[in-house]
């Protein structure tokens, strides 16, 4: 058993796309006062990472995100939970990236870092393509599972950890030797822990490292827009059909109506 | 001649078929040849529908062996130069998509659903920022263009009618995995949402009473689906999720009880006859896309409904 665990967590942060609305008579959506949030499915890895280390005090983690230095406070806010290091990847360069060019650049950085395990969320709630964690597995020759909602705290530490999948018919619990890449779904249930009040305004920033491209060995062609093989090349609204809606109250004429409605179209 | 390669859907024999339907839409009839690569033996099924059936050893599926499937995939790439390969995107195949495209070197569009012609460009249609938005993606560079594809997204309905070659692939596989499954468990209940003419779907509006819609769907003759808020509480099952992110929908009846209707949401309801949105919020976007609204409590609403089709006069909790 080795002394130490090295965990990397790979988190995003993304717009809480769930404050968006959406004006179905207008089609129009209203992205106004979006604010950048932890992605959840991530935020499951941090906290599992987070439960690994209450577990093994030894156990060393660190977060790795690629994002613009605008989120840098919520890196903070991270490292504020008793992370020990994190890592911010930010160029101009970087902008534009699509998963192919992301994985580029990520597994570039993480090739130069030491870990037992990487732990990461499985969609990311703006794109929810899932592509990176099975992209950097692809590029850094490691064994991946997806769509996790448990992990066996005590495998971690036998470096061989067990995780569950909930599929539609059955439960499935995989084994793979580390180092691996672990990607947990919301449905996992595991909770980030609130930061401690005495740790609020605690200076962290000595923990953060930014990276740029000139540290990673990925040419400027490679990464950012010219070196996406995949273009967004046009974004709209669906369109819905809006019905002839009959509104009722819940009382006893509108329950009358919906079962006179039933019955008269056959379903009941 | 365009060649195409479907990835076997390993649950469900139709969504690998039904990809045919997408192949018209690319390419004209008479200019494409369709290999499918079977990752179980058993392919009595497609015979008929696909030019060719590559059988891949059975093995690599099993165990999860997904670098190994790349190896399969990358060696009958050089052999056949395929112009595009399709692989559903099931659990599996979200998985396998991603780690083939950065083997090919080559772009990958997820969860397409729909793709158009854009001038002389295939546009592959995706739901983005939690199905609020529709992106419009097309591929660069010169690998061969692949996507994983929403199951349910596309229908093939014509009869089998091509001569079917089988092969199987006796090439290298390099790759090695430790991956390996440890304990499987069967699980008591399972349904499919699809299956059913009536849903009974909640939202975040019966966070509190989501196991009540069981007696409503039961009365009806339906089964429970719920909406993504429900899921990521851990109250419902994803496996009974509505959505994009879930299972597409076309029940002849669908009643949504405390459902906001998010368009992820509303993209997973398909050729529904009817809608009946129960909400406190006639403004909800749901409401919009209803055939009948019925303003109130989810709950009382259930509870007087099911007194009406027992015939029961409805008494409130506490009243005696």
């Amino acid at each position: 058993m080795k002394e130490e665990l090295r965990l990397v967590c790979l988190v995003k942060f993304v717009p809480d796309v769930d404050a968006f609305s959406y004006d179905f008579a207008h089609n129009q959506l209203n992205r106004n006062y979006v604010r950048m949030i932890l992605n959840p499915d991530d935020a499951c890895a941090l906290a599992f990472a987070l439960q690994v280390k209450k577990t093994y005090p030894s156990t060393r983690l660190e977060v790795v995100t690629m994002a613009p230095r605008s989120v840098e406070h919520h890196m903070l806010d991270l490292l504020r939970l008793h992370v020990d290091g994190g890592y911010m990847l930010t160029d101009p360069l970087f902008a534009g990236s699509d998963t192919y060019a992301t994985t580029t650049i990520l597994s570039s950085f993480l090739s130069q870092l030491s870990y037992d395990c990487i732990l990461t969320g499985t969609r990311s709630l703006d794109g929810a393509t899932s592509h990176v964690p099975s992209q950097l597995a692809e590029a850094l020759g490691l064994d991946h599972m997806q769509d996790i909602s448990r992990i066996d705290l005590e495998s971690i530490k036998r470096q061989r950890p067990e995780c569950t999948v909930e599929y539609e018919e059955e439960t499935v619990t995989y084994a793979m030797d580390m180092p691996a890449i672990l990607s947990l779904t919301r449905t996992s249930g595991y909770k980030l822990p609130y930061i401690a009040y005495e740790d609020f305004e605690k200076d962290v920033s000595d923990r953060l490292t930014f990276i740029t491209h000139e540290q990673l060995e990925c040419s400027p062609a490679a990464i950012g827009f010219s070196g996406s093989l995949t273009h967004v090349v046009d974004t709209f609204a669906q369109e819905h059909e809006r019905r002839n809606r009959t509104i009722v109250q819940s009382d006893e004429a509108g329950i009358e109506y919906v079962y006179a409605f039933l019955k008269k179209r056959g379903y009941m | 001649m365009k060649h195409v390669l479907v990835v076997q859907d390993t649950d469900c024999f139709a969504n690998s078929k039904n990809l045919l339907a997408l192949t018209q839409l690319m390419y004209d009839a008479g200019t494409y040849h369709v290999s499918l690569l079977a990752l179980q033996k058993d392919v009595e099924d497609a015979e008929g529908y696909f030019h060719q059936i590559i059988t891949a050893p059975e093995s690599l599926y099993e165990m999860m062996h997904l670098a190994g499937i790349c190896d399969v995939i990358e060696h009958l790439q050089k052999a056949h130069q395929f112009t595009s390969i399709l692989i559903p995107a099931t659990h599996t195949g979200r998985m396998l998509a991603p780690r083939l495209a950065r083997r090919l070197h080559t772009g990958l569009v997820a969860d397409v659903h729909e793709v158009q012609q854009r001038e002389s460009t295939l546009m592959m249609i995706r739901t983005a920022y939690a199905g609020n938005l529709m992106a419009g993606i097309t591929a660069v560079g010169d690998g061969p263009m692949m996507m994983s594809v929403h199951p349910d997204s596309f229908s093939y309905n014509q009869s089998p009618d091509v001569y079917t070659s089988i092969q199987d692939y006796d090439g290298p596989i390099p790759s090695t995995s430790t991956l390996r499954i440890v304990r499987r468990e069967k699980k008591r209940v399972s349904y499919d949402i699809r299956k059913s003419d009536i849903l009974i779907s909640g939202g975040g509006g019966v966070t509190r009473y989501f196991p009540i819609l069981h007696q409503l769907a039961d009365a009806l003759g339906g089964v429970v689906s719920a909406s993504r808020k429900l899921v990521d509480q851990g109250l419902a099952p994803r496996s009974i999720q509505v959505g994009q992110s879930g299972k597409f929908v076309s029940p002849r009846l669908y009643i949504a009880l405390g459902i906001n209707g998010a368009i992820q949401h509303v993209e997973g309801l398909q050729d529904i006859e009817t809608i009946i949105a129960v909400n406190t919020n006639v403004q909800a976007p749901i409401c919009s896309l209803s055939d009948i609204v019925v303003e109130g409590d989810a709950k009382d609403f259930i509870e007087k409904l099911l007194a009406r089709i027992h015939n029961t006069p409805h008494t409130h909790e506490g009243d005696t």
